[in-house]
């Protein structure tokens, strides 16, 4: 019998750790599956999160494939199945199925300079990158995260980035000025203009707002990054998560199967339709 | 294997089905639509083209994936729901419709195997019957790899011949139909083995419409997706979405949870069909859609069809029955499009 791919596995919430507050807030969740938690996935790759009785939706692994004790997401309140999963308390069930889609290939990285260049919520699926190379730091060459948001209350991971600045380089950015704030004060590309950083040896990854994705981009070629060493991540509205659906389709390559994961070279090759 | 069915034998040969579920086309309200035959001798071979397809009956318009409910420790649990296994022939198929299975075929196998497909379609028999004249005026099954008299995807198919059937069968799956009923066939004889071969050379020349120089419409198409075309092909669309759900290779559905009670909670996860041409069939929660207008949305659907298809499984995603031009409202006409686009730039 084949496996039934739309079936979710049960997992408990064992953490859930507030972000961001507001309207927009920001809760990460940390699950384990009820029944043999063990899950094997790549850094890049999603899931399905089902809440029961709501629905369910695709969400990239924030947590790096080198821990095995638990699986974790980064979900901001929009619709249905994201409030109700910030409704949801630690102890309560979920369903997860995947992983699903294309991951960074990170093993053809290796020797590379790593630039991460996150806006918003987009600091989750670059975040299971930057633990998973931060445990195989020799193998890489110098890391570099410009982080922004609206505000520093906007900002993910706080505690977590604050432990980052003793092993990479961290820029973080707010989009206008607010009492105390010591770092650049701007749009997160005109942050990466003014610190220039370096394209020799290296790879850019950039998550976050369509349009700070697209500044990102000409900033990185005006700095020298060649397109196909400028990696993003693409969404898209997904329901079977396994290219059957038919709806996050850009031209022949569905998102949920072959994506997310792109280089601005393939997306390039694409249909303009994201 | 070839056989010839004399006209009254048929509901003999019926009667002897009784291990499987039989499907056939059914005239209700003035509509011909593939209904479970309750007594065979209601079947009524002399059907035009039914309405929805008998992608149906594989692929239902609703469908339960599974069920969740709280155990009594308190814990969600689930249980999946598969088709229940009991086989099923399916008469009257048309050989554009039975070509679809192919392609949808080929959209459920793969990485992820759908069950719930593959579940049904393993145990059902597909037997057509030849086009002698076209059932639509829409047919345009030769433009796109088809034929009146296809067997592509049939385990057998029947032509009508006057008094008899001629009884071909193409696959192990057919072939198993005559097993409980062999003294109702006889062998055919040479003029019956021509008159076929007229009859099926004679049904090509019947299909009126046609669609110019289709192999050159892919790599066209690659190049308009800019285009002005769209906006002016789409413009009188009404956004019904029929063009889609009455599509034999149209396959695009969507999952929803049903709650039959909250506390304890207690309901299940449904597919139901879907189509590109729903506004929010693309939006995002944050309000954003990729494909934003009609125009966008006509270009999906033609894309897909014709040139993303046809580039992953190197095939159209269309056999050509013309349902979603004798059915749209406005008179949309996929032939019309494509030999525009043909001819375009």
């Amino acid at each position: 019998m084949d496996k039934n791919p739309y079936l979710p596995r049960t997992a408990k919430i064992v953490d859930i750790e507030d972000e961001v507050g507001g309207p927009r807030a920001i809760k990460t969740f940390r699950t384990q599956f009820v029944v043999n938690n063990s899950f094997s996935f790549l850094s890049g790759q999603c899931a399905m999160v089902s809440v029961f009785g709501k629905g369910e939706a695709m969400f990239s692994i924030s947590s790096t494939p080198l821990v095995k004790d638990y699986l974790q997401f980064s979900v901001m309140k929009m619709g249905k199945v994201t409030s109700a999963l910030h409704d949801l308390q630690v102890g309560d069930i979920v369903g997860i199925r995947g992983p699903y889609g294309n991951n960074f290939p990170l093993d053809s990285w290796r020797g590379k300079n790593l630039v991460f260049i996150a806006g918003g919520i987009g600091l989750a699926p670059l975040w299971s990158v930057i633990q998973t190379v931060l445990r195989k730091r020799d193998e890489y060459g110098r890391l570099t995260l410009f982080y922004g948001a609206r505000t520093s209350d906007d900002l993910v991971f706080k505690r977590e980035i604050e432990e980052l600045k003793s092993q990479m380089t961290v820029l973080l950015s707010v989009d206008a000025a607010e009492p105390g704030w010591t770092e650049f004060i701007g749009f997160v590309p005109n942050n990466v203009l003014d610190k220039k950083p370096s394209p020799d040896n290296a790879i850019a990854m950039t998550c976050g707002p369509p349009i700070m994705i697209k500044f990102t981009i000409n900033n990185l070629r005006e700095l020298g990054f060649r397109d196909e060493h400028v990696y993003t991540t693409v969404e898209n509205k997904m329901k079977c998560g396994v290219g059957k659906c038919g709806r996050c389709n850009i031209g022949v390559h569905y998102v949920c199967k072959n994506g997310p994961v792109y280089s601005w070279a393939e997306l390039n090759r694409l249909p303009p339709e994201f | 294997m070839e056989k010839i069915l004399p006209k009254k034998s048929f509901l003999e040969w019926m009667k002897r089905l009784a291990a499987y579920d039989i499907f056939a086309p059914a005239l209700q309200d003035e509509i011909w639509n593939y209904e479970l035959v309750r007594s065979p001798a209601a079947i009524d071979m002399n059907f035009l083209l039914p309405v929805v397809p008998p992608k149906k009956i594989i692929f239902p318009q609703v469908e339960t994936l599974f069920e969740f409910r709280t155990s009594e420790s308190g814990m969600p649990e689930i249980r999946d729901i598969l088709p229940e296994s009991k086989p099923a022939v399916i008469f009257g198929v048309r050989p554009c419709d039975a070509r679809a299975f192919i392609f949808l075929d080929a959209v459920f196998d793969g990485d992820f195997k759908d069950v719930y497909y593959f579940q049904r379609r393993n145990q059902t028999v597909l037997v057509g019957l030849m086009c002698v004249t076209p059932p639509s005026s829409g047919c345009f099954c030769l433009s796109v790899g088809g034929a009146p008299h296809s067997r592509d995807g049939l385990d057998i198919l029947m032509t009508d011949m006057g008094e008899t059937y001629f009884i071909e069968a193409a696959t192990e799956k057919g072939n198993k139909l005559f097993e409980s009923a062999k003294h109702l066939f006889k062998e055919p004889k040479t003029l019956d083995i021509q008159e076929l071969k007229n009859i099926k050379s004679e049904s090509e020349k019947k299909i009126a419409r046609q669609i110019k120089n289709i192999e050159n419409v892919s790599e066209k198409l690659k190049k308009m997706f800019d285009s002005p075309f769209w906006d002016e092909e789409s413009r009188s669309c009404l956004k019904c979405g029929i063009c889609t759900y009455l599509c034999p290779t149209c396959h695009c559905f969507d999952m929803n949870d049903e709650v039959e009670s909250p506390f304890p909670l207690k309901g299940k996860r449904v597919r139901t069909w879907d189509t590109c041409q729903f506004p929010d069939f693309t939006m995002h929660t944050s309000g954003h859609n990729p494909r934003p207008d009609k125009a966008a949305r006509l270009r999906q659907r033609i894309m897909h069809k014709f040139q993303y298809f046809v580039e992953n499984y190197q095939r159209y995603l269309c056999t050509g029955c013309g349902r979603c031009i004798t059915k749209c409202p406005v008179g949309i006409d996929i032939v019309d499009i494509l030999n525009k686009v043909e001819t375009h730039g």
